[in-house]
């Protein structure tokens, strides 16, 4: 370090003091703030999820996704051109879960009936399909056999062209983890005390280093708990209704479902990389994992429009949107 | 180590020569409105500010007679109700649930109503719209936004669809429907004081104010449309409104 640099770091230190002991609050903010990541971005910016992959150069998904020998191979068992596997892979993250890098993941489409969805559409000129689960996978056979029977009977509603829609789709609350399916771009307000997850319409309180209450009453999003670890904010969700489903193929649970969230930002700040794992003793015989990249896009927070105009105007055998017979007040 | 210390130091320098650089400057500092509100009064009309009704023109009039018909008998659909769409201005005031205010993200302050589950973004650094930018943009919630006069946000909202009525009972506007709302903390209560501007259906401008007690000891539920939702017995008037809605009559 040169001379001049050296006065001016003592003198700079020597002020930093002397405004440390003038403002201690201000020093203890400055304190807190820089250890808590910033989930919550500017009011200009959200972190999207991937609706135009073979466009958009900011889109971040890991290697092990878009190059990995079995990730590689499954795409092509399931319908994608060998040199169009990474626009294939980039197009289904326009709403869906990623496997995890190791272990049992989410229940998924499977070579028999594959799921195109209108971004796969798009990438490798298929015609977009419902969701089939494929029962006969690790995540298949991770089933009790009661979420078997429900999953068998979507799956033959599903290839008779009925109900295929998603229940975000149809404005329902989507429950934990299925909200990370969704594509709306997802947003967060971070306090102390609280975190606000907002994304199209669907809000999440998730209340920072408290314990859980004790029996919660089961209920939308559930009951959510927060704390960080160093860079990476863990939620803790119990609690959930027995409405929702955990993903888009509607494969159900029951209220023991505990999940837990693990968000990081990545790549420079341009993405963020979220992670969850589901247990639930009453509908899988061992917990899974799943994961749902989103980038850091400029869309500011909006509005939730969905159920408007959102009739199931072709009789297909849709969810109705939410409606209340009666107002309550 | 240590250059990153000069930095740290450096920033923190910089953080403390701005406040005081700005308090000399005489920029007052941003009210604190955070927290949890929820209202102990219920009104499904609009109570206009210094009594009386709403100054309805001819129009408005007609517009009026025309919704209260719809509504009492089913014709015409209430949204906001049936399938929870966003209540608008100044209907979302008048919510019987809580709703928490963040002065959060940088650059926008945020309500989080747990009725609809509506929220209500209102931008720090923008201009409102003119009518004719946001006309192909209307929107539930309009185009809203914001800036501190002293101890009080001023929100300012245009670009509103007509999808939206002004009060459970169906007081019209009109797309060219302006309201400038100021929210601010009277002891540990939220007051926000609207004011309706829409010459297509009134006469002139008027008033209503909305006021909310602090309650950061609720927690914010889940809302979805058909539920059964949170007791709102504290809410005086949400009892008479059930109690004639049962009855057959429209409130």
């Amino acid at each position: 370090m040169s001379k001049t640099a050296f006065r001016l770091g003592a003198t700079l230190a020597g002020l930093c003091g002397a405004a440390a002991l003038l403002l201690p609050a201000l020093a203890a903010d400055s304190k807190s703030d820089s250890a808590v990541p910033p989930f919550m971005l500017p009011a200009t910016a959200g972190w999207g999820a991937n609706i135009n992959p073979q466009v958009d150069p900011e889109m971040w998904l890991p290697d092990d996704y878009l190059h990995g020998e079995a990730s590689v191979k499954r795409a092509i068992s399931l319908g994608a051109p060998p040199n169009r596997v990474v626009p294939y892979l980039n197009a289904r993250m326009f709403n869906e879960y990623m496997p995890p890098v190791s272990g049992i993941g989410p229940v998924m489409d499977g070579p028999e009936h594959p799921f195109y969805n209108n971004a796969v559409q798009r990438a490798i000129g298929k015609n977009s399909s419902y969701r089939v689960a494929d029962l006969n996978s690790e995540a298949g056979k991770n089933l009790m056999p009661w979420a078997v029977d429900a999953l068998m009977k979507q799956n033959a509603l599903a290839l008779q062209g009925r109900n295929g829609e998603t229940r975000q789709a149809r404005c329902w609350e989507t429950g934990v983890p299925d909200i990370h399916e969704a594509p709306q771009g997802l947003y967060f307000i971070q306090t102390p005390k609280e975190v606000v997850m907002y994304q199209g319409g669907r809000v999440r309180h998730v209340y920072m280093n408290v314990p859980h209450t004790k029996n919660p009453a089961p209920s939308w999003y559930g009951e959510s708990i927060g704390h960080y670890e160093g860079d990476t904010l863990v939620v803790d969700t119990i609690g959930l209704n027995t409405v929702t489903f955990v993903d888009g193929y509607r494969t159900p649970h029951t209220t023991q479902e505990h999940v837990v969230e693990r968000f990081k930002i990545v790549n420079g700040g341009k993405a963020l990389d979220v992670s969850f794992t589901v247990d639930d003793a009453g509908t899988f015989y061992k917990p899974w994992s799943g994961r749902r990249p989103r980038y850091r896009e400029n869309a500011r927070m909006a509005e939730d429009t969905c159920a408007a105009n959102n009739d199931d105007k072709f009789n297909l055998g849709f969810d109705p949107v939410p409606t209340a017979t009666n107002p309550d007040f | 180590m240590r250059e990153s210390r000069v930095c740290i130091c450096a920033t923190a320098l910089m953080a403390v020569c701005f406040v005081s650089g700005s308090s000399a400057l005489g920029a007052a500092a941003v009210p604190d409105l955070s927290g949890t509100y929820w209202a102990t009064t219920y009104s499904p009309k609009i109570q206009v500010m210094g009594g009386g009704d709403p100054p309805l023109n001819a129009a408005g009039k007609t517009a009026y007679d025309t919704n209260r018909a719809g509504l009492r008998s089913g014709s015409l659909p209430d949204p906001a109700r049936k399938v929870c769409l966003p209540d608008g201005v100044p209907r979302v005031l008048e919510t019987p649930y809580p709703f928490e205010v963040f002065q959060l993200p940088p650059g926008q302050v945020t309500f989080v109503h747990e009725l609809n589950h509506q929220i209500r973004p209102i931008q720090l650094d923008g201009q409102l719209p003119k009518y004719e930018d946001v006309v192909n943009f209307l929107n539930y919630g309009g185009h809203q936004v914001g800036h501190y006069e002293g101890d009080t946000l001023v929100i300012q909202s245009n670009g509103f669809n007509d999808q939206t009525f002004l009060d459970s009972t169906g007081l019209p506007h009109s797309d060219r429907l302006e309201t400038t709302e100021r929210v601010r903390k009277v002891g540990t209560q939220l007051e926000d004081v609207v004011t309706i501007h829409d010459p297509a259906y009134y006469t002139k401008d008027w008033q209503a104010r909305f006021v909310y007690a602090r309650r950061d000891d609720v927690r914010l539920m889940d809302y979805a449309c058909g539920d059964k939702h949170r007791d709102l017995s504290s809410v005086k008037g949400v009892a008479d409104v059930r109690a004639a809605r049962a009855a057959g009559r429209f409130p």
